[in-house]
């Protein structure tokens, strides 16, 4: 008798044991192989017919191999019986348990955004204080009073006339010319205050995000290239950008970037007012009047400035139409989870 | 500024496709805001630069548009120059302040009061001005054409003897609109011997303007100290089409143009009788100016190569003249009316916005990046930031006032001493005082998802408070708060997730010190690291709130430390101690911790009564301790809170 065939045949009787599903396919197996007219049992019969040694060790083969199929049987039923009966079945679509979940403010949100996309750029973040100096807020930046730019940032004044509470961030501008030394890039996103009667769309306290880089060498293509990188980060590779001139007393030259309106695609809507161009931002080379009013010479070193209004683009972004909105607890988390 | 295009078309040649003119336009300074169609065919609405003075005109606008697209100005006729006098015979001015910077008037009789002819009605209406009369409107026709305001009297009404002078404070005018203004020192009026006439670079008089009546004139054209008019306008409310084009830097030298542009036209349509002379007040006549332009400015700054010849040819369509020629730069000089041009970065964007910003190559890393400074308390308030919302907490920002209702809430938390910032002119009591807690407006937020149906709230903001203190005003970083939860008013939640909060930026040896200074609060207490009070907290009704100092504990982190599994086993046993009543149990936990570096943990970990339950760990990093040395430190565990808390322990 081969011992092949023995080894073979318990090979199959326990692959086919490890597949079986339910109780009644492991009985067939069991009467199949070990069952008293079994494969196995049938061998055993044959045994009192073959030579001495032989017959011992066949012997032992066989009963090896039907400890080993009984042992797969038992742990086979042990396994089936474990499986979970039909009556106890999950319900996978059940909302799940979960603690509760903390969310950022929009505004923060689009702010750490910028901050990433800068930080990129080698730009550092900053930030000034809020009430400010007229001096700080105005004067050091080419706005001398009775300035006709004035009248665009009516100032919310905490003693008329020389404390205020800052107009713009540009304050910050001031503020990190006199206390820093160059070379530097910072980027600022903080709140400003102007004189507004609250509606929908003016708030007397808004945010606004700036820029700012002294460095010998700095140039309107830096400007350009600093900006157009933001923009294409912030807002998507495939928009349209546009770099144009624009007055701005603190800049020399002085810049604006436009952005394609979003909403017609350059066809013309009411959104951007039929020009296909959305105002972003202000931007320029640092006046020279202002460089030399924190002991720079503008012969020697140059800096660029910008400065974007903050809102409107949170706003965009999340889909709010009331500026008041942002900040006065109307922002719920209840059904963003 | 309405800009009437068939008006324009009589000084410059325009596209036919107007977005090619105006796309030009926005791209050189002016930008588009509109295009109307309007009944004398489209006007295009720029805003224009508050620096050019000189494009409050359609000339102006037409001169920009020549230097644009290469093409020539066809300028309006004028006037032959007529004799200067410093006295008029009909009317004497005499002029009492240096805050006049030029005055030109000229006597006009027998003047033929009429209405416009229709063509300059059309462009008046086109622009937004409504027509009056002949004389009237040809003052202000003047003024869009060329952007010198003017003004006319009826001179047999204001008599032979006039001035311009400030204002007595408290003098009235009636302008003819019918409004009465009463007038500051700082206001500068043309005057007869009775009244005023007219607030200079404003607005006219009422009885002295030109009427049906009227026989003799008298027109002016001046120029003044533009910040003395900006007050005025804006003291009074009167952003006249005159005040603002007064409150820029105007040319004085546009004032002769002004006048013999009228006189032209008076003279064209036989309106009256022109005198010979005309007074002339010019004490410092301004004459073009020299600025120099280096090339390698130039492309430093404006980081491309503009060819030298191509920005000559630019800034002499702009009417500069090249003086001075170099290898290295030019000497330009500047038209008179280019009143904003006075250095090289001003030559330089001029020659960029003709050339084309367009045409400038974006660059990102041409320089080397410098040292990142960003200071540490930004970077504190981000990860304080993540924590909480980490922790389940949703960010608020609110509006930094203190609305009046809450007004009350309005102190530091702290204690300390200092008065709210308040606004000199606030838009409403809502924006009137600046918060000095986070706290007030933290609940109304609060409340606001109690009303609405919630059923839980956790809420932080990271903001300034502000006080003013012996006349110096303060800002201060602080982190506020809030919880709540639907029938539950469980304090040790909230400090739950105030201690998960410290763990999480690493903030050791924090403690709650119970306190009772903020009025509103109840279950107060005060927030300690070490020994430095670092914040407050408390309860409003079942609102638990707490608000940190963020510069207190500002690099009192410590260093994020990895930590391995002990290599050898802990020993843990639990005691119970008997405590009399109201034992702070912080207190005992600390200085059982406090026997020993061997003791690793301590927790309370069963309360009944007055009898607490410690589990105590202790471990030795370095070796397996043996029972004999726990019990040496178990003893003195016990020797050191019966002697401190008169505690004792239970079998």
């Amino acid at each position: 008798m081969d011992i092949n065939v023995i080894q073979n045949l318990k090979n199959q009787a326990i692959s086919g044991i490890l597949q079986a599903k339910t109780p009644d396919e492991l009985e067939r197996l069991r009467i199949n192989y070990i069952g008293r007219k079994g494969e196995i049992s049938s061998l055993m019969k044959e045994l009192p017919g073959l030579p001495e040694e032989e017959r011992q060790q066949i012997g032992r083969f066989l009963n090896d191999a039907k400890k080993a199929i009984e042992e797969s049987i038992a742990r086979q039923q042990q396994t089936i019986s474990n499986r979970p009966t039909e009556r106890q079945w999950l319900d996978v679509t059940q909302s799940g348990r979960t603690g509760k979940i903390g969310h950022f403010h929009p505004t923060s949100i689009v702010i750490n955004e910028m901050f990433e996309i800068f930080k990129h750029l080698g730009f550092s973040v900053m930030e000034g204080p809020e009430i400010e100096t007229d001096e700080f807020n105005f004067e050091k930046l080419n706005l001398p009073k009775d300035h006709p730019a004035r009248s665009l940032q009516d100032a919310l004044y905490i003693k008329e006339p020389e404390i205020v509470l800052r107009t713009h961030t540009s304050s910050v501008e001031a503020r990190v010319l006199s206390e820093l030394k160059a070379p530097f890039r910072i980027v600022v996103a903080g709140k400003c205050y102007r004189y507004e009667n609250v509606n929908a769309s003016n708030n007397a306290m808004f945010y606004q995000f700036q820029g700012v880089a002294l460095q010998k060498g700095l140039s309107m293509a830096d400007l350009k290239g600093t900006l157009s990188y933001f923009a294409k980060s912030f807002f998507g590779k495939n928009r349209q950008v546009r770099f144009r001139c624009k007055y701005y007393p603190e800049v020399e030259p002085g810049g604006g970037l436009d952005l394609d309106c979003p909403f017609c695609h350059q066809k013309g809507c009411s959104v951007c007012k039929d020009r296909g161009w959305i105002e972003m931002l202000g931007c320029g080379m640092i006046h020279p009047n202002i460089l030399k009013e924190f002991s720079y010479n503008p012969k020697e070193i140059s800096g660029y400035a910008f400065g974007m209004g903050l809102d409107r683009l949170v706003m965009d972004r999340f889909g709010i139409n009331d500026i008041r909105s942002l900040y006065n607890g109307d922002i719920t988390y209840e059904n963003s989870h | 500024m309405k800009i009437p295009i068939s008006w324009l078309k009589d000084y410059v040649n325009v596209p036919r496709d107007l977005s090619v003119l105006t796309d030009k336009l926005t791209m050189a300074g002016h930008l588009l805001d509109k295009t109307e169609e309007g009944n004398g065919g489209a006007v295009i609405d720029l805003e224009l630069r508050g620096n050019r003075a000189d494009c409050y005109s359609i000339l102006g606008v037409a001169k920009e548009v020549a230097a644009l697209f290469k093409t020539a100005v066809k300028y309006p006729s004028l006037h032959p120059k007529l004799k200067r006098v410093s006295l008029l015979k009909e009317c004497q001015n005499t002029i009492k302040t240096p805050l006049v910077k030029r005055v030109m008037m000229i006597v006009l009789k027998d003047v033929k009061i009429t209405d416009s002819p229709n063509w300059i009605k059309q462009r008046l209406i086109a622009y937004g001005i409504p027509p009056i009369n002949n004389i009237v409107d040809l003052t202000n026709y003047v003024m869009v054409e060329l952007g010198e305001p003017m003004h006319a009297f009826d001179l047999d009404q204001i008599g032979p003897k006039i001035e311009i002078r400030l204002a007595k404070n408290g003098e009235k005018m009636t302008t003819f609109l019918g409004q009465t203004i009463t007038l500051t020192s700082d206001d500068l009026v043309w005057a007869n011997s009775k009244s005023p006439l007219s607030i200079a670079g404003a607005i006219g008089e009422k009885y002295h303007s030109i009427s049906e009546k009227t026989n003799n004139i008298l027109v002016e054209a001046a120029n003044y100290d533009r910040a003395n008019i900006r007050r005025s306008i804006r003291r009074h409310n009167l952003m006249t089409d005159a005040g603002i084009r007064h409150e820029k830097d105007l040319d004085p030298n546009l004032v002769e143009e002004a006048i013999r542009r009228f006189l032209q036209i008076i003279k064209e349509n036989n309106w009256g009788k022109i005198e010979n002379c005309v007074f002339d007040y010019y004490p410092s006549p301004v004459k073009p100016w020299i600025v120099r332009l280096d090339y390698a400015k130039l492309e430093s700054l404006g980081g491309l190569k503009v060819d030298k010849k191509v920005a000559e040819k630019i800034l002499h369509r702009l009417n500069f003249v090249i003086k001075e020629e170099s290898n290295s730069g030019i000497k330009v000089l500047c038209p008179t009316y280019r009143t904003d041009v006075t250095l090289e970065e001003d030559l330089i964007e001029e020659i960029l916005r003709v050339y084309g910003y367009d045409k400038i190559p974006p660059k990102t890393l041409s320089l080397e990046i410098p040292t990142i400074i960003t200071p540490d308390y930004i970077n504190q308030e981000a990860k304080i930031r993540d924590a909480l919302v980490g922790l389940g907490f949703d960010e608020a920002i609110s509006f930094p006032f203190i609305k009046e209702k809450n007004w009350r809430y309005n102190q530091l938390l702290d204690n300390q001493p200092g008065q709210s910032v308040n606004i000199t002119n606030p838009p409403s009591p809502d924006i009137e005082k600046m918060r000095m807690t986070l706290l007030p407006n933290l609940l109304d937020f609060a409340q606001r998802v109690i009303n609405e149906r919630g059923q839980r709230l956790m809420f932080f903001e990271i903001g300034k408070v502000y006080y003013k203190k012996k006349n110096k005003y303060y800002e201060k970083r602080k982190l506020g708060l809030i919880y709540w939860e639907k029938d539950k008013q469980n304090f040790l939640q909230f400090k739950g997730l105030l201690e998960s909060l410290l763990t999480k930026i690493n903030l050791e040896g924090i403690h709650l010190k119970e306190a009772d200074n903020i009025p509103f609060l109840t279950n107060q207490y005060q927030l300690y690291q070490n020994k430095n009070v670092v914040g407050q907290g408390g309860q409003f009704n079942n609102i638990f709130y707490a608000e940190i100092d963020l510069n207190s504990i500002l690099g009192k982190e410590k260093k994020p430390v990895a930590h391995l599994w002990p290599k050898f086993p802990p020993i843990i046993e639990d005691l119970s101690l008997e405590l009399p009543p109201q034992t702070l149990i912080g207190e005992v936990l600390q200085s059982i911790k406090s026997v020993s570096p061997v003791i690793w943990s301590v927790e309370l970990i069963d309360t009944f009564k007055d009898t607490k339950t410690v589990r105590i760990t202790y471990q030795n990093p370095r070796k397996t301790l043996a029972d004999k040395e726990v019990k040496e430190i178990r003893n003195k565990i016990i020797e050191a809170i019966e002697k401190q808390f008169r505690a004792q322990l239970k079998a």
